[in-house]
């Protein structure tokens, strides 16, 4: 038993490091900001990733991916998380778009997608929740029409971040609405500029880009452009959302705002009241143990007992997500509301506990983690 | 990196179980408060299972074998001082106190005694008798010396990690009783497993639980190579959630219990009044807390970003 993460990994984050430290600004908070150089300095970062076989780490060599090990990937996770994401909206594509398209894509769509993907060139969107289907994906009811040998799409989605700014989007649609349920789904490679898609921002407290409505107004879709079987979307689904299934790691992040809050208070750290001082301590416990349970589930990403160990670990680090944020705003005390670069580490306090609230819904609800994890506990499927 | 026991370790912590369950598990801790002969059944078969032929200072294997014979015993209840005997000092068993108000589990056993308080001060102790508590049934109240020398860092250390391998063992199989509970009991038709508030339930005391598993594992894999002061806020850190997590879990098995739960023929009252001893003592989590803090600024308190720590 040992907690090494290798020489390779450990070699990777000090690399990383120097990389974010040189290229990307101290104020940077995610390239969803009012400033559109945030976004600029994504592309360039992604750019530069790719450019070292970094953006598509897990991916085999021969698309385009620099064929890291999932310790590299987990240092990976973890370094561009706690910058606040300076691969911008890449790591959707990089994340489960290009596996999945690895695994069911044909060849064609391979070679027009991956190598783009793994170049940081190109930046995707996931067209799944709708007004009336969110968590229950498989009744969304968004319809592709046959139509020659293609598709005619008309409907609408919902919550769709980054659709601004994706050139591509992995729509799911309804194709049979007779069949049974995992039979239903389709799962299309739209190009965003397509006729008939509109888009429009939804304002959050998110901040832009976030959270959009898409329109689809009779979309023509071509039968190439289908990802996988016709009917076979919600497996399709189910599996490429599996590649991702450890998640965000969130707790790299809260630990290094927890460690800049601290070198920013000096002294006064130790003039917090006693009570700030022990929810601290109990949060650094908590993220280490949300760690140290997503490093067990990477540890059983190929072993099919691993069982709901990702559920587990998400459960875990998304509540420590919602802690650190309501801790560091009672640090602050009344400055806590101040955003921009004027406020506290450049705004980063503020923008973590808005984002924060997102973490027990985004990517598969905490209810739904509570599910799987329950029924791995005790069977059943509620 | 490996997150899983090494498999003989494995094997040992299934055979540990076994024998230590063989003794008859929470209900014989309940009669060892009145029957002195099962202390001494207990101890015979930590003997069977080779407990006292472990080296747990020297030996990161025997160590590990150490950890998990303590899970087990925390899983049974096991009526002897398992942790206090592998840490023994020429013979004689290490209690851990509070000088304040100094407590031993089992002081009234037969053999030498010694104490160490958390800033590893050594006194020598006078057991007193056990005072017919509920809580903590074998504490015994005890007069320190005056401090009288120093017990090695590594050894408070440990007594912590052991310890709180034992409230592991305790919490493991506490929410085992619940799981099993809530999938028989029938109400209102159906049973109480199918219930989502009781699946919610079920599912964040496991997260929980599975949670303080990884980070004893992770604890006491770097017993060995950490930097001192580094080991030593490790080992707080694992007795602070470990007692955290018993009070979540527990919590939860008897609001699911119910009466059931209160009851002695419950295994889950057992556990929780024999628990009690090792999540309260020999300080609140508070106060463990409170020691952690200049961690938070020294760096000892390990994170990501945390950078070396000063010796």
């Amino acid at each position: 038993m040992d907690y090494d993460l290798g020489t390779d990994a450990v070699e990777l984050r000090t690399r990383l490091r120097e990389l974010i430290s040189t290229h990307i600004p101290e104020s940077f908070l995610g390239a969803c900001t009012d400033d559109p150089r945030d976004l600029a300095t994504t592309e360039s970062f992604c750019k530069l990733l790719a450019s070292d076989g970094l953006l598509a780490l897990a991916w085999p060599k021969e698309h385009g991916g620099g064929g890291g090990s999932v310790w590299q990937q987990t240092v990976l996770r973890e370094e561009m998380w706690a910058h606040h994401e300076p691969r911008g909206a890449q790591y959707m594509g990089v994340n489960w778009v290009g596996p999945a398209l690895m695994r069911y894509g044909t060849a064609e769509q391979k070679a027009r997608h991956l190598s783009a993907i793994a170049g940081g060139e190109v930046i995707w969107c996931q067209g799944f929740s709708e007004p009336e289907a969110g968590t229950d994906l498989a009744s969304l009811r968004t319809r592709a029409l046959p139509d020659g040998d293609g598709w005619r799409i008309t409907g609408q989605k919902v919550w769709t971040s980054y659709a601004q700014m994706a050139s591509w989007c992995v729509l799911a649609a309804c194709t049979d609405p007779n069949a049974p349920k995992p039979k239903r789904l389709s799962l299309f490679l739209v190009p965003m500029d397509r006729p008939g898609i509109t888009v429009r921002p939804i304002r959050s407290m998110l901040g832009p880009h976030h959270l959009n409505e898409v329109f689809l107004d009779g979309v023509e879709v071509s039968a190439d452009e289908v990802l996988g079987e016709v009917g076979d979307g919600w497996r399709v689904m189910r599996e490429a959302l599996a590649f991702e299934r450890v998640g965000i790691a969130r707790y790299a992040r809260c630990e290094s705002l927890l460690d800049r809050m601290q070198t920013d208070l000096g002294d006064d750290w130790d003039r917090l009241p006693e009570s700030i001082r022990a929810r601290w301590v109990r949060a650094l416990i908590d993220l280490r143990v949300a760690r140290l349970l997503a490093y067990r589930a990477v540890s059983l990403q190929d072993d099919p007992s691993a069982g709901a160990a990702a559920s587990a670990a998400r459960i875990a680090t998304t509540t420590c997500d919602q802690q650190v944020a309501e801790l560091l705003f009672d640090v602050l005390g009344p400055s806590a509301l101040d955003s921009g670069p004027s406020a506290s580490l450049h705004g980063a306090v503020e923008d973590h506990w808005r984002y924060a609230q997102a973490a027990t819904v985004a990517s598969g609800t905490i209810e739904v983690q509570r599910m799987l994890v329950a029924r791995e506990a005790l069977g059943g499927h509620g | 990196m490996k997150t899983a026991l090494p498999e003989d370790i494995a094997e040992f912590a299934a055979v540990a179980t076994k024998r230590l369950a063989r003794l008859g598990g929470p209900q014989a801790a309940l009669r060892a408060e009145t029957e002195e002969q099962l202390r001494h059944d207990a101890r015979a078969a930590l003997s069977d299972l080779g407990a006292f032929d472990l080296d747990v200072r020297s030996s990161s294997e025997d160590l590990l074998a150490g950890a998990v014979l303590c899970q087990a015993a925390g899983a049974t209840a096991l009526p002897y001082p398992l942790v206090e005997e592998l840490l023994a000092i020429d013979g004689a068993r290490l209690a851990l106190v509070n000088p304040e108000a100094p407590r031993i589990d089992h002081g009234d056993l037969a053999g030498d005694w010694i104490a160490a308080d958390l800033d590893g001060a050594r006194y020598q102790v006078q057991p007193s008798s056990r005072t017919g508590a509920k809580l903590g049934p074998f504490l015994v109240p005890a007069t320190l010396s005056q401090p009288d020398g120093t017990v090695p860092a590594v050894d408070v250390d440990l007594h912590l990690t052991l310890g709180s391998w034992r409230i592991l063992g305790a919490v493991q199989q506490c929410l085992e009783i619940t799981r099993q509970h809530v999938a028989a009991r029938m109400q209102f038709g159906k049973p109480l497993a199918e219930f989502q508030a009781v699946r919610f339930t079920i599912a964040d005391a496991s997260v929980a639980t599975r949670g303080l598993h990884e980070l004893a594992k992770y604890t006491i894999s770097r017993v060995e190579s950490a930097p001192a002061q580094i080991r030593s806020a490790d080992a707080l850190v694992l007795r602070l959630k470990a007692a955290d997590t018993a009070r979540q879990v527990l919590r939860t098995a008897h609001q699911l219990l119910g009466a059931l739960g209160f009851c002695d023929e419950s295994d889950v009252s057992v556990l929780d009044r024999h628990t009690q001893s090792l999540m309260r003592l020999p300080v609140s989590t508070e106060v463990l807390a409170m020691r952690l803090m200049p961690g938070v600024r020294g760096g000892q308190l390990e994170t990501l970003f945390s950078g070396p720590v000063s010796a």
